[in-house]
């Protein structure tokens, strides 16, 4: 080491050797503090996540405990759970995730090409309307909404079809970042597909879509996120009928002081569930999630 | 195999920037024609309205007597190769080449015929399973084409197919064209801004400025006689000499007054001044490169200039020198016609007289820049 040390001392001097040491001591400093931080962020992330998984095994009380391992492990919160509303909120949030994510994926898909493909008068116009009018927060018109689905009886019992139809009716102002990924294919793709022979709706769908995959796949992992964690709206639009719930109003209601006591480790059973399709999902998509489809496409 | 006719075409984009005006060409069955000109010129503007791909202004675009202003471009008949290739990516050699089949619903095993075949005449046999990413340039360039043969269409349209290929390559790429077009044989409408594969690939070459077409001609009628300065600098390389001078007249000969020397205009072009009753007076004239001889003495047909650059380009030498009036000219010289001693005395700086004869001359008219004999 002193070795080291003596063999080392007269080369600060010498800039070129000096850098290049440094350079290389620099980024393994680098690379460490990285990795201790993104331990530590994983770990703070993940300490409440298991928690509401060993705690939804937990079978020796209901309530809350002091400490995290449960003593007694088994299945009986989720049992509890069939004996509860909790599978048709399950239903209803699943329904509404899925139609959402569908109609939303069409809708945007096909305004995001429409915006970038076309050019017709008012287009810049209408895109900075629907910028600035996504700025405001959905909260807003949440009365008046309420108003109108309730004249189309589209509230409590009836929220789910209402929630889907609020949900899908302000998707096209989520054009932003599907249409900036199709402004990067080259547009002479369409044109070479136009003179191929292909019509406008071949194009997007042999041509465009299959381009992006990735943007295509966010938009619909996107569309299924939204409804399916949203409270505040459904709530509202469910006022408080079972019937209507979806899972975070459903498993929301289980918190009031009078069910805390009974229902805590089934709410953690619960919370495991909801976080199954959304996992399953990322864990199946996440692999389309590359750049790079369009390479060898133009030259580079 | 079709006629193409342009009538008064014209196109405007947002209501006041005029890409094209008053086009009016008729391309001939099986004719290879070639839009040429410099970036902005409306050459590609005017090949994407044959295509389709934009709307048409005013005038009217006829394919094989048909107008075809209104339709879209899969109901022209028509196939078109891309300067960046724009081949699908996702898709192997063969999903691109057989795309247009697929998409008119053609039996696979044609699809296999007309793929294999056309990988076999461009040499893309061993690639058609791979991705476009995974080819060279080259490659790429031989699928586009590939992809446009497949359609059996009426007019294969081409924009600036080369421009993306490195030198050789284009050159290899070129004398291909030219092989396909015998095999293909059908109407051919190219694009480009190089003067050489105008030169070398048209049957008829359109050279085009500001929108306007300029000169509509043979490769060699363009070369030789072209109608104005413009013409006259951009065909030909290096770009033809341009200076300053005066026509004159003497015992009814024309004679060029160019930096006090005076040089008859001989032969046809003598006649044709003669025959025009050119009037005498202020002239541009232009003089290409490989027209200028070297003299060894002073004389009144000579002039003498400054060597500023000497380029030796193997076969030939292109002397960039400076005139007495400080206007610059180039020279092109062969090297078989020097001596090695003359070759050495070449330097920056040194002095030496160049003449032309006057049928290598062009004339211009100083004001409307119009060739005064040709139009």
């Amino acid at each position: 080491m002193s070795e080291m040390n003596q063999l080392e001392t007269p080369e600060v001097e010498s800039k070129p050797k000096k850098r290049h040491m440094g350079i290389k001591t620099q980024r393994v400093i680098s690379n460490t503090i990285i990795h201790i931080l993104l331990v530590i962020m994983s770990v703070v992330w993940l300490v409440p996540f298991v928690c509401i998984v060993l705690q939804s095994f937990r079978v020796e009380s209901t309530w809350q405990v002091g400490y995290i391992v449960p003593q007694k492990w088994g299945f009986d919160n989720y049992i509890a759970l069939t004996k509860t509303d909790f599978f048709t909120w399950y239903l209803n949030t699943f329904i509404i995730a899925v139609f959402t994510a569908l109609f939303q994926t069409i809708v945007v898909l096909c305004m995001s090409y429409t915006l970038s493909r076309f050019r017709f008068r008012g287009r810049k116009g209408l895109m900075r309307f629907m910028l600035i009018i996504g700025m405001f927060p959905g909260m807003l018109s949440m009365i008046i909404l309420y108003r109108i689905l309730a004249d189309l009886h589209l509230t409590q019992g009836n929220a789910v079809p209402g929630l889907i139809l609020v949900y899908v009716a302000s998707s096209g102002m989520g054009y932003y970042v599907s249409k900036g990924f199709f402004d990067t294919i080259p547009k002479s793709l369409d044109e070479a597909a136009r003179v191929d022979g292909a019509t406008r709706m071949q194009v997007l769908f042999k041509i465009i879509l299959p381009l992006a995959k990735p943007i295509v796949i966010y938009t619909i992992l996107t569309a299924f996120m939204a409804p399916w964690a949203d409270f505040v709206f459904a709530r509202y639009i469910s006022m408080n009928t079972s019937q209507g719930m979806n899972v975070a109003v459903g498993l929301y209601s289980w918190l009031n002081k009078d069910q805390i006591a009974g229902k805590y480790t089934t709410f953690c059973a619960g919370g495991v569930l909801v976080a199954i399709p959304v996992t399953v999902l990322f864990m199946f998509l996440q692999k389309y999630y590359v750049s790079g489809v369009t390479g060898g496409a133009v030259k580079g | 195999m079709a006629t193409v006719k342009l009538t008064n075409v014209k196109k405007i984009y947002d209501k006041h920037v005029v890409a094209v005006q008053d086009f009016n060409l008729e391309i001939a069955d099986k004719e290879f024609v070639v839009f040429v000109g410099p970036s902005g010129c409306g050459k590609s503007t005017t090949l994407r309205m044959i295509a389709g791909l934009e709307d048409i202004s005013e005038g009217t675009i006829e394919i094989d007597g048909e107008v075809v202003n209104d339709l879209q471009p899969k109901d022209r008949n028509i196939a078109m190769v891309f300067q960046n290739y724009a081949l699908y990516p996702h898709m192997t050699v063969y999903d691109n080449i057989a795309f247009s089949l697929r998409l008119k619903k053609t039996p696979e095993d044609i699809v296999y015929d007309k793929v294999t075949k056309a990988a076999e005449i461009l040499g893309i046999t061993d690639y058609l399973l791979r991705k476009p990413k995974a080819l060279s340039g080259g490659q790429r360039q031989r699928v586009a084409i590939g992809r446009a043969m497949v359609r059996d269409s009426k007019v294969f349209l081409m924009d600036e197919p080369l421009s993306n290929l490195d030198a050789k390559l284009r050159n290899q790429m070129r004398a291909e064209i030219i092989q396909l077009r015998e095999k293909i044989d059908t109407t051919f409408v190219y694009v480009t801004h190089d003067q050489t594969e105008a030169m070398t690939l048209g049957d008829r070459i359109v050279i085009m400025k500001d929108g306007y077409i300029q000169q509509v001609g043979s490769p060699m009628d363009v070369f030789e006689k072209p109608v104005n300065l413009f013409v006259a600098e951009f065909i030909g390389a290096p770009k033809m000499n341009i200076m300053d001078a005066e026509l004159i007249v003497e015992d009814g000969k024309y004679y060029v007054h160019l930096l006090g020397a005076k040089i008859p205009v001989d032969g046809f072009k003598g006649e044709l001044l003669k025959e025009r009753n050119v009037a005498p007076g202020k002239i541009k004239l232009g003089i290409r490169p490989e027209h200028l001889t070297l003299t060894a003495e002073k004389s009144e047909k000579s002039f003498e200039c400054q060597l500023q650059v000497n380029e030796m380009m193997g076969s030939e030498l292109h002397l960039h020198v400076v005139l007495s009036d400080g206007e610059k000219m180039i020279a092109r010289i062969p090297t078989i016609n020097l001596a090695p001693e003359q070759r050495a005395g070449l330097v920056a700086g040194c002095t030496f007289c160049i003449t032309a004869e006057g049928k290598a001359m062009h004339f211009f008219d100083a004001e409307t820049e119009k060739n005064l004999i040709f139009d």
